[in-house]
This record gives structure tokens, C-alpha cells and sequence, in this order.
């Protein structure tokens, strides 16, 4: 991939700011249509192998703040947020979901989306599907997936292996995939078309004049202060980076106040053979409550095994000692509870809020006994819900006290979801037209998870990719018709 | 030049959460340890950094009087709601740290693979 030296000036047609889901799928498009596009990215280059996936070392070079951020509220709620050449697409699980259908209708109907078609969409997934190779694991499942299987069958509850971008040209077992991430598909095709990307920039602000962006204002590698005169703007920094980059240029007209997650509750289960996988998650996940709650395997090396567990080190940690036979799962809902991304004057970051409601926080705890209950059918001797005070689940007869003790509150909630902070539409809830296009201005776009009007109860990566391709083509050719 | 939150109170408290909990690590693991946890801290979003900074003044000020030990370890037990959760940070970190670097290790930071405290 071509990197033009980092300069003081730059110049494009278009300028993306971002280069995950949604802006290498938008460079992609927009470059292969002739323009000349320069893609910004403020994280760092880094290629596939080059670091342990879920490790500390991937989160100091590939996650903002090192993967250490929240959304505050009573409880806060840690999340992640990637920070790299490719973005979230280069560090998440990699499981695939097309948006659902009634989840499209809801969207164009609450959110009044203009040109806003199923089967157009669902014809861009299928481009996409192709694209990333998503697909099945052509072999043999890691053992933390098969418990999971194995727990929902025996219950007799819905389940299914979710589709991965995953390529198996050195085995087919799960663990052999190789990621058809961003840096692997659509930044190449965007390079290929002739786009830049520069790595390492971090954009403060977009200047604008009566509505429309003539510069943008950004800190390069070292500091220096760098600026790009654009004729349009993409911004696709994600769904906290990018409300705040628009607030910092002074556009708040519904931006930032409709934050969308899913929350999570985890458990570490214990198993009487050893299961743990240090550098995969588990590809099953349990639908029989869906789309109020769902539930899945997450990383479970022992580092974020020992973090699972030190809600109740005195009575779980001695798990720590035997981690080979530890697997973390998790429990996420369809939350009502709506955030906030606020960019504060003098601070570098935004500041990020979340209100779980009441109907959440009971939600949250019927996962965790239902997912308790789970890993018990599958076969685990012990389970350690991650909340202070939590008991250990050794059998069905200790669900009562879990269900006793558990409170929201004290319980060690995260995402790695968030959408919704710039929500598309022609409706009053909106921040943008129905293509992306921010209110108030004639040349500044997003097209990134912020659009998605709430989220949608699956992995929204697909959700993302699929509008972005969608209005970054509606913007080539109602612009190529302008000119 | 100064840093906020100050470096030397988020290590110091840092260092006694770890040797409150994690008594049998060895003095060369914990050193590391706090340093990781006092980098990550001073690396958080903004408003986060600031938060945390503050807690951090106070409970460095309380420290001064009622002791960093004997500070670390009520918190430890009775968990408050803003001072709770810069423990509970503390704890993530280290812990998450601990493990993955030497993932043979007992609860309370023993080493198992043979290497003497």
C-alpha cells in the first residue's frame, strides 16, 4: 500500500477522515469512481501478525488509550474503540451479521429514510459477502465455541455459528483464518484507485464558511500541524470520534446525543479439560432470547480471564491458577438506554455518558443467570459472574442467590458496539439527510456506525459497511450530476 | 514538567493496591506492573484522566494522613462509589497485566514456573 510522505499541505477532492468500516468502504467507492480521495487516519500502520490478537500489546498499538475508555454513568460501561489503519475491522471478532430485515424497517420507517431499500442493501452484502469471503469455519471449532453449542443444545435453545471475513488457505480448523480486514481489502482496491492514506493524523477541526468546509485543521505525527483543503468531507471516525470532531467544528444540531450500545455482562467458566484459547473467540452464539438478549464467547486469555474474575478475587480468583481450563462468555442486550458523546472546551477527548434504564438493568440480570445456566449444561464445574459479591455457580440450586445478589451496579458492564451518535435520516430525530449529508452544511458527509438510527441486536459491522457503500455511491453520482 | 494525575501518587497507589493483593509478587514483576498501570492510566481519555486525577489527589491526601496501606486496603473492602472505581481500575489493569505477562502465577502472585519471590 502507497504512503505519500506526510507534509505540512495537502490537497483532495475529497477528503476521508477515518479508515475503518466505514471510510475504507467509502474510499474504495468514491476513488474507483475518479476522484482524487486522501484518506486520514490518526492511528498507526500496523499489518496483520505483527501482534497477538486480544493481547495488551494489540490494544497499546491498534485501541485508543490503550483500550482503557468508558462511558460514564452509574454503572460506567468500559468499551473499546480501534485506533489503527483499518480501524475496529482490524481488532474485532470478526463475526459477520447482515442487518435484519424488520431492523431495516424500523429504520426507514422511525427515521424516514429516503431511498432507503431492502433489497438494494441486501444486494451491497451480498458485493461485501463476496468481498470479505465471509463464511463459515470450514472445520473443526475451538473448544470454547463447541461448549457453547453444546450448553444451547442441551437447554434446546436457538443457536447458530455466525459467519466470519475469514479466509482458511492454511488449515480450516477456526483458528486458522486469516481476516479480510480493511487493510486487506478495501484500502488496497481505495490505493489501488489511486487514494492516499496518510497514518498518524489526527483531524481537530473542519474550518467552515456559511455551511460548508473549506479546510480542515489536523496534528500530523510529532506534532505538527498539518492542513488539507478538501472539496468534500467524509468523516467516518466512528461513533464517539466522529460526533465530536463535528462538535468541535461547531455542529451540534442533534449530533452526539443519541448514543447506541449493547451491553454486557460476563462469567468465567470453569470446565473439567482444558479449553482456554488465547488468540481466538468463539463463534456460536445463542439466539433463543433475541433480539432483547443474546449470547456469545469472548476473549478469554488469562490476562482478560484474571480481569473477568477480579470483581470477587477473594472467592473466584483462585480459578486464575488453573486458566487453561477457564473460557469468558458474555450476555448482551437490546438496551433502551441512550448516551451521550460531548466535546468539552480545553480537553483533547470527548466526554462519553450512558443511562441504562430500569428494564436494562433487569435484563442484565436474567443474562447473567440464563447465561449461568448455560454454561453449566455445557458442562462447566464452576461459574464466576463478574459483579462484586457475586457467588460461585456450581449448580442450578445457586442461580437463586446469583439472581439475589446480582445488580447492574455492581457488576463490570462493557461494549464494543456504539452507534447511533449521528443518526441518518429525513425525520426530526435526525442529524443528517437520508444519505449521510450533516444538517446545516453543503459539503461535510458521515458515513460511518454513527448513522445507524439504533442498534441493530446483531454485529453492526455489516449494518455499517452496507450504508457506507450505499451513500458513498449516491454521493459519486448525484456529484458527478452536479459537475 | 508536571503531570496530571501526578505520577508519583497514581504509582504509589498503584504500588499498594498490588502488594495488598498480590503479596507474593516478586518486587521486580511488581515494579513492572505499576508501571504498566501508572502508563495506562496517564494515557486515559481526557475527561477520564481528569476524573481519575482528582480521585487521585484526594486519595493521595488521605493517604498522607491515614496511611496508602491502611487507605488501599478499606477501600478495598468497603467500596465507594467514585474511589471504588479507581481501584477497580487499578485492579483491571494490573491484573490484566499480571496474567498475560507471566500467566503461571497464583492468586496471590506466586510465581508457579519456579522462580523464587
Amino acid at each position: 500500500m502507497s504512503r505519500p510522505e506526510a507534509g505540512s499541505h495537502h490537497v483532495a477532492d475529497v477528503v476521508v477522515v477515518g479508515s475503518g468500516a466505514g471510510g475504507a468502504t467509502t474510499a474504495a467507492v468514491v476513488a474507483e469512481a475518479g476522484f482524487d480521495v486522501l484518506v486520514l487516519e490518526e492511528g498507526a500502520d500496523v499489518r496483520q501478525g505483527e501482534v497477538v490478537p486480544f493481547s495488551l500489546e494489540q490494544m497499546d498499538r491498534q485501541y485508543r488509550a490503550g483500550g482503557v475508555t468508558a462511558a460514564i454513568g452509574f454503572p460506567s460501561i468500559a468499551y473499546t474503540e480501534g485506533c489503527c489503519v483499518g480501524g475496529g475491522t482490524e481488532v474485532n471478532s470478526g463475526l459477520y451479521r447482515r442487518p435484519p430485515e424488520e431492523v431495516l424497517d424500523r429504520w426507514r420507517t422511525a427515521y424516514d429514510i429516503a431511498g432507503f431499500d431492502t433489497a438494494e442493501l441486501y444486494a451491497i452484502c451480498d458485493e461485501v459477502e463476496r468481498e470479505l469471503a465471509v463464511q463459515t469455519v470450514p472445520g473443526a471449532q475451538t473448544a470454547p465455541s463447541e461448549a457453547m453449542r453444546r450448553g444451547a443444545a442441551g437447554l434446546g435453545w436457538r443457536h447458530e455459528e455466525i459467519p466470519r471475513w475469514m479466509t482458511y488457505e492454511h488449515g480450516t480448523d477456526a483458528r486458522s483464518g486469516r481476516r479480510r480486514s480493511m487493510t486487506e481489502t478495501y484500502l488496497p482496491r481505495a490505493v489501488a484507485a489511486g487514494a492516499r492514506i496518510l497514518s498518524g493524523h489526527r483531524v481537530d477541526r473542519l474550518v467552515l464558511d456559511g455551511g460548508r468546509a473549506t479546510r480542515l485543521l489536523a496534528t500530523g505525527p510529532d506534532r505538527r500541524p498539518v492542513t488539507i483543503d478538501a472539496r468534500h468531507v467524509v468523516v467516518c471516525g466512528g461513533a464517539i470520534q466522529t460526533p465530536a470532531l463535528l462538535q468541535r467544528s461547531g455542529l451540534r444540531h442533534r449530533i452526539g446525543r443519541s448514543l447506541a450500545v449493547h451491553p454486557t455482562v460476563k462469567l468465567t467458566a470453569r470446565f473439567p479439560d482444558e479449553l482456554n484459547v488465547v488468540d481466538d473467540v468463539p463463534v456460536f452464539q445463542v439466539k433463543e432470547f433475541a433480539p432483547d438478549l443474546s449470547f456469545g464467547g469472548s476473549a478469554s486469555g488469562p490476562g482478560l480471564a484474571a480481569l473477568a474474575l477480579s470483581d470477587s478475587w477473594a472467592r473466584s480468583g483462585a480459578a486464575i491458577e488453573d486458566w487453561r481450563r477457564l473460557a469468558v462468555y458474555y450476555a448482551a442486550i437490546t438496551s433502551e438506554g441512550r448516551g451521550a458523546v460531548r466535546a468539552l472546551p480545553g480537553l483533547r477527548d470527548p466526554l462519553v455518558t450512558y443511562r441504562l434504564t430500569t428494564r436494562d438493568r433487569q435484563l442484565l440480570g436474567r443474562g447473567m443467570a440464563r447465561l449461568a445456566l448455560l454454561m453449566l449444561e455445557a458442562g462447566a464445574t464452576e461459574v464466576h459472574p463478574s459483579y462484586r459479591g457475586a457467588p460461585v455457580v456450581r449448580s442450578r440450586a445457586d442461580l437463586a442467590t446469583l439472581a439475589a445478589t446480582f445488580a447492574a451496579g455492581r457488576a463490570s458492564l462493557m461494549t464494543v458496539h456504539l452507534c447511533s451518535t449521528v443518526p441518518i435520516g429525513d425525520g426530526p430525530r435526525s442529524a443528517t439527510d437520508s444519505f449521510g449529508l450533516v444538517r446545516g452544511t453543503s459539503n461535510v458527509f458521515v458515513n460511518d456506525a454513527s448513522l445507524l438510527p439504533d442498534a441493530p441486536g446483531v454485529n453492526p459491522q455489516g449494518s455499517v459497511m452496507a450504508l457506507a457503500i450505499r451513500n458513498a455511491r449516491h454521493f459519486v453520482d448525484t456529484t458527478k450530476a452536479a459537475s | 514538567m508536571p503531570t496530571f494525575p501526578p505520577r508519583g501518587l497514581v504509582a504509589e497507589f498503584c504500588e499498594q493496591v498490588v502488594a495488598s493483593d498480590l503479596p507474593d509478587l516478586p518486587p521486580d514483576r511488581r515494579d513492572v506492573t505499576v508501571a504498566f498501570a501508572t502508563r495506562r492510566i496517564a494515557g486515559l481519555p481526557s475527561p477520564m484522566k481528569l476524573a481519575v486525577g482528582l480521585v487521585a489527589v484526594v486519595v493521595g491526601g488521605l493517604g498522607r494522613v491515614v496511611g496508602t496501606r491502611r487507605l488501599v486496603g478499606l477501600l478495598a473492602s468497603r467500596p465507594l462509589p467514585i474511589a471504588g472505581e479507581y481501584v477497580r481500575l487499578v485492579r483491571s489493569l494490573t491484573y490484566a497485566f499480571v496474567w498475560e505477562t507471566w500467566p503461571d502465577t497464583t492468586r496471590s502472585g506466586r510465581p508457579l514456573d519456579g522462580v523464587t519471590p
